[in-house]
């Protein structure tokens, strides 16, 4: 285990070195420098303009350049913001990160649950008129123009039910008097929501050793406790408005890459389950007596997830394309719209830390996966 | 054409030059496969997309040279004077209305069909090439060369594509072409590599190749005269998938203004965000017609290219 | 459940397909029983319709397969009328089954020992936990498995391995009857003659019935005590093991006597027929296996000859039995 793990995370420095100098050269290479971006003023002369060269080290071979980004990368230094300077790219970063993990993360894990048990009952109910309107509707919601699906959400959800704001991370307004900052309130809403989380997880997995006739009331009272905490420590928490104000602006976006995602675990789930029920090994379940559920659930549906797995490990990528654009849709400042938006202006050192940051997420994802995918199937685990 | 050639087909095998006898073949072989694509309801749905969209397109010019005057419906420059405010809603004179600088948006749409077209096939050709001589190479000589090429695949695959095309498109003035070049090696050296290599590893074992070799073949004209044939199918087969993922990146590029291409769907509704009518419901059409005709195409080409993967893929069909 | 004296009758039973090109009668009213703790053995070229037997026997159809017509008594119970949910009872319980391809009959992704316990927990769910563990101990012993591999994954046993582990699946409920299907057709010939010996000693030991179904006459000869031949969806001949080697009726079963080698050691495949089974799309009229017969006559293409008793118990479907005219 130690020894995959170690040879795993020297494959991703690799992996990143390689993906760091591809981005690096690549931006080199375009016509035009910092240089001339901070001298565009025809007035300053060539030879201030040389030594200001000089002294941002730009008049170096670039592969000399590149591995002082690199070692400066190490250090934790990724320059300074042109667009905001000079304010560190470290600092948008880090102001940005959590709120796009928070998106990311909430947006597949629901997805990936919902997306599964669906694809999962469509496959067992194959035929009829059912299997060709989802499989429509699922087509039409995988392949769909994610700005205007956005749009839609904010039309119908914001416009018309005016349930919740339109976009942006927050209303202002209700920021004027408050006495901490948004991001403080936002990492202890995290926090919070994770332990309530992880006990509403225990507790399920704890309910399955209970007998059945138990189960499934341990199971809601797994959820509800935590969830009646996580309120009632808000509620009576002074800062209850204003994280109730982040949540309100946070749901549209949430739900609307879930819904996005959703479409491709539920279609990559039925294809799955079409797949494993014509295995031998669910004759010999359905003729060892098992009930249809069992059949479904325990022998089908927990073959069919090993390619799903595998599926979800492939879509993250595009998954990360969808959270940038549902940032930007719904003006909501996560790193996806300060990529975007550093992008259009050229701000080169906001725009390499987001990438690698991009790239590093990328990479810990495909590890998770791998873990993941290692502990789903038993030949891998017993190699 | 087959009623005349099937019997000498045959009665007389040898006097038959190969590719006849091998188009035969394909013919009859398509044939089969049409039937099989034919029963499946979800596949013909998009196939009908997608001949409704080709039609769409080729009306445009017939449009252009009888009924609409270029001076007002041209899809780039077209101006309606007569129209005292723009965007206007639609009417008779503009079905789907008129844009924010008074072109007309139905003529804008249809204009717009055969660049998304050419855009996906093109990309979707590039992937093709790309992806099949890696595969076959990769299968053909193993060893160091493949580990290298695949090892490469996953890198790409991995990648976040959009960052990376939006930073491509920030810093350079990417076109139709040269987006179609990017996105098929893109796709190429990911995903559809390593799928066609998968493909190519069980034709590689395959008699024919090992009697090519004998005969003294060069490792060229076996990889491209026998191995590339029998990879064509499963390129095929993702090129469908690539046809619709080229088309949405192409929207999403073009709506965030990063691409230079002249008209496009994308660009419709880049234009209607720029003159902040994106969030103006009640401008429906700036934003609808556009948005709808990206998603059901993009549907079409994946739903053909699911019911293609039913037919070459024997363990979905339903019997 | 009064026990009757056979554990198994089969009457009239007749099974279609429904394809694209039309229906195809896989079943075609097949007759035959087995008594308690008897066995039979079912012989055939593929495609002749033994696989459908046996899923039928066990009401696994697949969509577009359907009893028209028949009655399975199982332990004198019809359970052709039978609903799906009073079925799932008999399956395991009464009647279990090993299959063509043991390789893929076990779930990669759980313990052997769990996939056998499921069974039981389903069907004799007053058995203890420890109780039923010792007993798949036991079961293990019996196929000749070592039981401290019970706690592994199939990928991790041997295709003869596995093959047995089936084996001992198939009995954990202690069913009346078992049904092989091919059991040893995928594996190799040493692994074969191995499990071969098992199975029948398994048999001896334990009082169960058992339909053996094979293309291998040799391997069904070892086996069981009678044997069906069935052809083209028919029964054509049975009888027991003995009268069928020694003193076939039918030319079919002729035929594959003398394509059966003498000497034990190379086994073949039935090819020695001349002509092909008949495409049950189009069956021929009459007989169905005149078109291949030496002795075929103007009767065989038009009428069916009755499955009746020529000599106390040798059942036979033929206008010219032993090839007289």
């Amino acid at each position: 285990m130690w020894r995959f793990l170690g040879q795993r995370f020297l494959q991703m420095v690799i992996t990143l070195f390689l993906f760091q100098a591809a981005t690096y050269f690549l931006i080199d290479a375009q016509p035009g420098d910092i240089a001339d971006l901070l001298t565009l003023d025809p007035n300053i002369p060539p030879n201030e303009r040389e030594r200001l060269r000089a002294e941002l080290g730009l008049d170096r071979p670039p592969v000399e350049r590149f591995f002082k980004y690199i070692g400066n990368f190490y250090r934790g230094d990724l320059g300074v913001s042109f667009q905001e300077y000079p304010k560190p790219v470290i600092d948008i970063i880090e102001e940005r990160l959590p709120r796009t993990l928070v998106l990311f993360l909430s947006a597949n894990l629901v997805s990936f649950w919902v997306g599964f048990v669906s694809g999962k009952i469509l496959a067992w109910r194959r035929g009829g008129w059912i299997e060709y309107t989802s499989t429509i509707a699922g087509v039409t919601l995988y392949t769909v123009f994610l700005p205007w699906f956005g749009l839609m959400m904010i039309w119908l959800f914001a416009v018309t039910l005016d349930l919740f704001p339109a976009g942006k991370f927050l209303s202002p307004i209700n920021w004027l008097t408050a006495p901490v900052n948004a991001n403080y309130i936002f990492i202890r809403m995290t926090i919070s929501a994770f332990i309530a989380l992880l006990i509403a997880f225990i507790g399920t997995l704890l309910s399955n050793r209970l007998e059945p006739r138990h189960r499934l009331g341990a199971r809601l009272v797994s959820f509800i406790v935590p969830l009646a905490g996580l309120v009632y420590y808000w509620q009576t928490s002074e800062f209850g408005a204003l994280a109730w104000d982040i949540t309100s602006h946070l749901i549209l976006p949430i739900l609307t890459l879930t819904l996005y995602a959703y479409a491709g675990t539920m279609l990559i789930t039925r294809t799955s389950m079409l797949e494993t029920l014509r295995e031998d090994f669910i004759f010999t379940a359905r003729a060892k007596g098992l009930p249809e559920k069992v059949v479904r659930d325990k022998h089908a549906a927990r073959t069919a997830l090993l390619p799903v797995w595998t599926g979800l490990i492939f879509s993250l990528p595009a998954a990360l394309g969808g959270g940038i654009i549902t940032e930007t849709i719904f003006s909501w400042p996560g790193i996806g719209l300060a990529y975007l938006q550093a992008a259009v202006v050229e701000d080169i050192p906001v725009v390499m830390g987001i990438l690698t940051i991009i790239g590093i997420l990328t990479l810990i994802s495909h590890l998770i996966a791998d873990i993941g995918y290692a502990f789903l199937d038993p030949r891998i685990r017993y190699h | 054409m087959t009623a005349t050639t099937t019997p000498d087909a045959t009665i007389s095998i040898p006097e038959v030059p190969l590719w006849r006898a091998r188009l035969l073949m394909a013919l009859s072989s398509l044939r089969s496969s049409w039937a099989m694509f034919a029963e499946n309801p979800i596949g013909l749905i998009g196939l009908g997309v997608i001949v409704f969209y080709g039609l769409f397109a080729a009306a445009h010019p017939i449009l252009m040279n009888t009924v609409w005057d270029p001076v007002v419906y041209d899809p780039v420059n077209g101006f309606d004077i007569e129209i005292a405010f723009h965007p206007s809603a639609p009417s008779m004179r503009h079905p789907l209305g008129t844009d924010v600088l008074g072109r007309d948006v139905l003529s804008q749409l249809m204009f717009s069909t055969r660049y998304e077209f050419a855009l996906g096939m093109l990309a979707a050709l590039a992937t093709s090439i790309v992806a099949t001589t890696i595969g076959a190479i990769s299968a053909y000589y193993g060893g160091v060369i493949d580990l290298l090429l695949m090892r490469l695949a996953d890198l790409v695959y991995m990648m976040p594509l959009l960052p990376i095309l939006i930073v491509l498109g920030a810093l350079m003035d990417i076109g139709m072409i040269e987006l179609a070049i990017v996105l098929g090696l893109l796709f190429g050296f990911g995903g559809t590599a390593i799928v066609v290599k998968s493909q190519a590893l069980s034709v590689k074992v395959k008699p024919f190749i090992e009697a090519a070799r004998i005969a003294g073949g060069s490792d060229f004209h076996i990889i491209f005269k026998h191995m590339v044939p029998n990879l064509l199918p499963i390129s095929l087969l993702y090129m469908m998938f690539t046809v619709n993922t080229a088309i949405a990146y192409e929207a999403i590029l073009s709506f965030f203004g990063l691409t230079t291409i002249e008209m496009s769907w994308g660009l419709m509704i880049n234009v209607t965000q720029v003159f902040g009518y994106l969030l103006r419901f009640d401008t429906w059409w700036l934003l609808f017609p556009a948005s709808i005709a990206i998603t059901t195409l993009c549907a079409a080409f994946y739903l053909v290219g699911r019911a293609l993967d039913e037919v070459v893929n024997p363990r979905l069909r339903r019997r | 459940m009064e026990k009757s004296e056979n554990v198994l009758e089969v009457e009239n039973l007749t099974m279609h397909y429904t394809t694209r090109k039309g229906p195809v009668y896989a079943v075609d009213n097949v007759h035959f029983s087995l008594a308690r703790g008897g066995s039979l053995g079912l012989v055939g070229e593929s495609g002749c319709g033994k696989t459908s037997v046996a899923i039928s026997l066990l009401k696994l159809l697949p969509e577009n397969a359907e009893i028209l017509g028949g009655a399975i008594r199982l332990n004198g119970t019809d359970v052709v009328p039978i609903t799906e949910t009073e079925m799932r009872k008999f399956r395991w319980k009464n009647i279990s089954m090993v299959f063509q391809a043991a390789m893929n009959s076990l779930n990669p992704v759980y313990t052997v020992e769990d996939q056998i316990l499921e069974a039981m927990h389903q069907h004799i769910p007053h058995m203890s936990e420890a109780d039923m563990k010792s007993r798949i101990e036991g079961l293990f012993e019996l196929v000749g498995l070592d039981p401290s591999f019970k706690d592994q994954y199939p990928h991790q046993y041997s295709g003869g391995m596995r093959q047995r582990a089936v084996i001992a699946m198939a009995l954990s409920c202690d069913p009346d009857l078992i049904i092989a299907d091919e059991p040893t057709t995928a594996l190799d010939v040493i692994v074969q003659d191995a499990l071969l010996k098992q199975i029948k000693l398994v048999q001896e030991k334990v009082d169960m019935a058992m339909i053996y179904i094979s293309h291998d006459i040799a391997v069904i000869a070892e086996v069981s005590e009678r044997v069906g031949v069935m052809y083209a969806g028919k029964m054509a001949e049975l009888a027991s093991t003995e009268a069928i080697f020694h003193r076939p009726i039918h030319p079919y079963t002729m035929g594959l006597m003398s394509s059966f080698p003498s000497i034990a050691g190379e086994k073949k495949e039935l090819v020695m027929l001349p002509g092909e089974p008949p495409d049950l799309l189009a069956p021929p009229p009459g007989c169905r296996f005149h078109p291949r017969c030496p002795y075929a006559t103007e009767i065989c293409q038009e009428e069916e000859p009755e499955f009746k008793d020529h000599d106390s118990g040798h059942f036979a479907a033929c206008w010219h039995p032993g090839g007289e005219s």
